[in-house]
């Protein structure tokens, strides 16, 4: 009970601390940084119960965020629509889109499915570039603001921010339940899953759908925030950026990919040098996590923890207890 | 149900259980499942290329017996039971569960139908709890959709409170009560085993199939094993035992099949299976 406490004490001042990140930052760049890292754990959430939870190699999510971006500036440009009602709007879009892909590609084995999500990312691309009338082809597109109360820097800092608290907690909802033993079970053990009755293809384009839903609104934020996108913002390498965050925070947590989205997106941008290696340093991190900590950063604590001080497992004696087996069963007979 | 004479009737737990049922009745599963009474496979065959697996064999499986299929290596038991669970397609015959036909329903469709299994090689989920995996069985009887489950609305977590209330009572009934936080890749053999079944009975079975649940196991651990099948029995639960351990089976079962080949050479009673010639000459030996 103690360490639950602390951990929300934790979790507390941590959630404080971000709310008032405008009042005690050096500069708005900060700001502009923490929004961005917001937007893209926003993506990665729901990304994350399609890779960390369910384990779907997925890699072009960042072509449901350039269609989250698109719809959301079109509908308020071209549409006149309010730009609460278009986030949502997109959101929905992006998840009729996540169907659309994994109708028939969630039906593919790993590496090949991982090659669907590819090729859709491409053909989104292509697509933003040939319908200019619509998307202003290759010199892309303005993304409007919002409205009071969020129409500031600050003010989309903090929209981004409680949508992604929101998106969190369905994400930790959705894992701590029923749901997440299924998805995990289809994650490690398809036939343990078939077994206890979990419809493997049904489950896995729900939450695949989710993604997408996440994946648009985090497009409609992330546009707003660059205020002008272009088919280049959503290259390939950003749909592997947001798989690689999972990869390297871990598997079946949200506390993993989290770390892992803030530290990939924060440290080039920090560290300056950094930032001129570019691909360079993913690459190594991601090479260096994969053979150091594969269960990945978000577990290093536990990892360190265990190292020091390794749990010793006694033998025990099984010794079943009829009376309570026959209580917890009931009486089954068809009589 | 029938009760067979020459199986020996396990005094001491046939008395604990009324009482136990009354003290805990709190711990009773809120929702009734539907209530199955035999599970009967026709005539099932199955081919690999020119190989005949499994060659027109049937077996009838009541709620409330033991039933142990034996026979040699390769004489198609696991490929029998592959069948009843969905994992192989059915060449020729029916499977039938009381008036329901599932000859064609997939695997994860067979739960549905009262039918739980384990696996030969445990298969367990190594990252969660010995309770979560206890849990997964649970999935047949949560009824909560994806956005009820996101948004925590309140029968998605009574569900999720009623699943893991069940689960850790099985879990202390076949003795894994000391161990629920243990993650599954930590286990050893026998406690693999027993969570398999605890997973099973999650599901609030009908029939439980299990594979070859005595391999592996001590002398100690089969006995504790055979003391939970029994109790299953007491409870309603149809078990079909897929084992090579004869002894375990002879003793416990009320009623035996001996397959060869992928055809089945003799069906009746311990006694009359043991003594059967055919059964002695290419199974157990003089």
């Amino acid at each position: 009970m103690n360490s639950h406490q602390g951990r929300l004490a934790v979790l507390l001042v941590g959630l404080v601390a971000l709310a008032t990140l405008p009042f005690w930052a050096h500069d708005p760049y900060q700001v502009h940084l923490a929004t961005l890292i917001g937007a893209y754990w926003i993506l990665v959430a729901g990304l994350n119960l399609v890779v960390g939870y369910t384990g779907l190699l997925s890699i072009g999510h960042v072509g449901l965020l350039a269609i989250g971006s698109y719809a959301f500036a079109i509908l308020v440009d071209h549409h006149g629509a309010n730009p609460y009602v278009a986030m949502l709007a997109a959101g929905a879009i992006g998840g009729v889109c996540g169907f659309i892909l994994g109708l028939p590609s969630l039906r593919l084995p790993g590496f090949y499915f991982a090659m669907a999500t590819m090729a859709f990312s491409m053909i989104v691309s292509e697509f933003l570039l040939a319908q200019d009338s619509l998307t202003g082809g290759g010199a892309g597109i303005a993304v409007p603001g919002f409205n009071k109360p969020f129409d500031t820097p600050n003010g989309l800092f903090w929209l981004v921010m409680l949508i992604a608290a929101f998106v969190t907690w369905l994400t930790w909802n959705v894992s701590r339940l029923m749901w997440g033993r299924a998805m995990i079970a289809l994650r490690d053990s398809d036939v343990a899953a078939a077994a206890v009755g979990v419809p493997v293809f049904s489950i896995k384009l729900i939450v695949y759908t989710f993604s997408g839903v996440t994946a648009a609104v985090a497009g409609a934020l992330f546009g707003s925030l660059q205020s002008y996108v272009t088919p280049e913002t959503f290259h390939f390498e950003l749909g592997l950026f947001f798989f690689i965050c999972i990869v390297i925070g871990g598997r079946g947590a949200i506390i993993g990919p989290l770390l892992g989205t803030i530290v990939l997106t924060a440290l080039p941008e920090v560290v300056a040098p950094l930032a001129k290696l570019g691909q360079f340093f993913y690459g190594a991190l991601l090479l260096l996590v994969v053979l150091l900590v594969p269960e990945g950063i978000g577990n290093l604590v536990k990892i360190v923890r265990e190292k020091i001080r390794p749990r010793r497992l006694e033998k025990h004696v099984v010794a079943p207890d009829l009376a309570r087996l026959a209580a917890a069963i009931g009486n089954r007979s068809a009589s | 149900m029938t009760s067979n004479p020459t199986s020996p009737a396990p005094r001491a737990t046939l008395a604990a259980s009324p009482s136990a049922i009354g003290a805990s009745a709190a711990h009773r599963p809120a929702r009734e499942t539907t209530r199955r009474g035999e599970l009967v496979a026709t005539g099932l065959t199955r081919r690999f290329g020119s190989v005949v697996a499994v060659d027109s064999v049937s077996l009838t499986l009541k709620a409330g017996e033991i039933h142990g299929l034996i026979g040699p290596n390769g004489s198609g038991k696991t490929t029998f039971l592959n069948l009843l669970t969905g994992y192989y397609k059915v060449d020729e015959g029916r499977i039938v569960v009381d008036a329901d036909d599932l000859t064609a329903a997939p695997v994860q469709r067979r739960p549905h139908f009262g039918i739980a299994r384990t696996f030969q090689k445990p298969r367990l989920l190594g990252s969660l709890t010995v309770l979560d995996n206890a849990m997964l069985g649970g999935w047949e009887h949560a009824q909560s959709g994806f956005l009820e489950t996101a948004l925590a609305l309140p029968r998605a977590r009574r569900e999720d409170r009623q699943q893991r209330e069940l689960a850790a009572e099985l879990l202390h009934g076949v003795g894994l009560g000391n161990i629920l936080t243990r993650r599954a890749n930590l286990l050893d053999h026998a406690e693999q085993r027993f969570l398999e079944i605890a997973r099973g009975l999650t599901m609030r079975p009908s029939f439980i199939l299990l594979d070859e649940p005595a391999g592996g196991l001590t002398e100690h651990e089969i006995e504790q094993l055979a003391r939970i099948v029994v109790q299953l029995r007491e409870c309603g639960v149809g078990v079909l035992i897929v084992e090579h351990h004869t002894d375990f089976v002879f003793r416990i079962c009320d009623r035996v099949t001996t397959l060869n080949l992928g055809k089945m050479i003799k069906h009746g009673t311990p006694d009359e299976v043991r003594n059967d010639p055919e059964v002695i000459r290419v199974y157990l030996g003089a």
